[in-house]
């Protein structure tokens, strides 16, 4: 039972580990080049949720040029 | 547009996958390395079914598009278990291939509950954001495993010649991706360069495994280097 035990929580320490570094990465990373590994030679297309060339809208919560107002929470 | 330096690199990639299926049977390799030679093999199958939907549909399609990140995905998950295969050759003296089984298992439940949780949020493509999200994902828990299974070889003397090179070239394979992606993110301006260098890292672990399949022999011993050296 132990040994199931420490196997499940070394899984767990290679997930948390692995998404950590995966954070570190990607967030200094730009916003372009999300993809970081691709199988094999084939010519890599564009991200699927980045279709054609178009400049990226902005984000949906921030319609309008608007001051923000301040979070309700402070 | 693609060129000729695209599709050149592309079909190398291809006869460099289809030359290790090939070696691995001819040094009866096969079946030992199974996992391997089936992401292989997978890889093979796949860039023709890549190049088939190119030339039907063309570069900018979205059957194109779709079934490259899908095929990308499913190979993703391919290497992932042949990495695992590694594990358990690595510790076979242990008796330890039950456990390595369910670590394998519960890794990648969670690395496919973990990339669920972070796309559920995006209301369109959830299936599509999914894929890739597991594909990268996987990526990075294959990058971390590699690490740990060479260090796992130096620390049990492991003197498999051909093992070693196989964790070893799939470590620089991953190692490779990592650097490239930082040094992308590094001089973003030199974003042509990194065009041109990026397939060829594709054909480096095929080009590695041949070669292991090829020269090496299963019954080939050596000794590496002690990770520290101690004073007495």
């Amino acid at each position: 039972m132990s040994r199931k035990l420490a196997v499940i929580f070394l899984a767990m320490l290679v997930l948390v580990g692995a998404m950590s570094l995966k954070t570190i990465v990607v967030t200094h990373g730009s916003s372009n080049s999300s993809i970081i590994m691709a199988n094999g030679g084939a010519p890599q297309p564009p991200t699927p949720w980045k279709n054609g060339g178009a400049p990226q809208p902005p984000t949906p919560w921030k319609n309008g040029g608007a001051p923000q107002p301040p979070t309700p929470w402070k | 547009m693609l060129g000729p330096y695209e599709y050149v690199v592309w079909l190398m990639c291809t006869l460099l996958e289809t030359a290790v299926v090939v070696c691995a049977y001819k040094k009866d390799a096969l079946r030992r390395y199974i996992l391997l030679n089936v992401y292989m093999a997978a890889s093979v199958v796949f860039s023709i079914a890549r190049y088939n939907i190119l030339s039907h549909y063309g570069f900018t399609s979205k059957e194109y598009l779709y079934f490259y990140y899908y095929s990308d995905a499913l190979l993703t998950i391919v290497l992932y278990f042949a990495l695992m295969s590694l594990y358990s050759h690595i510790f076979s003296d242990l008796k330890a291939e039950r456990y390595i089984r369910i670590g394998t298992l519960i890794l990648f439940s969670g690395t496919a509950l973990f990339s669920y949780a972070v796309v559920q949020q995006s209301s369109s493509k959830l299936v599509t954001h999914f894929v890739v999200e597991l594909s990268q994902n996987l990526y990075f828990v294959g990058l971390v495993l590699t690490y740990i299974l060479w260090a796992a070889v130096m620390k049990m003397r492991e003197t498999r010649t051909r093992l070693i090179q196989l964790v070893l070239s799939m470590g620089v394979y991953f190692s490779l991706c990592a650097a490239n992606f930082a040094l992308q993110n590094l001089y973003q301006s030199r974003g042509n360069f990194f065009e041109f260098l990026t397939p060829l890292f594709g054909c480096f672990l095929p080009l590695s495994w041949a070669y292991t399949f090829w020269h090496l022999p299963e019954d080939a011993r050596i000794v590496p280097s002690r990770l520290a050296v101690v004073p007495r």
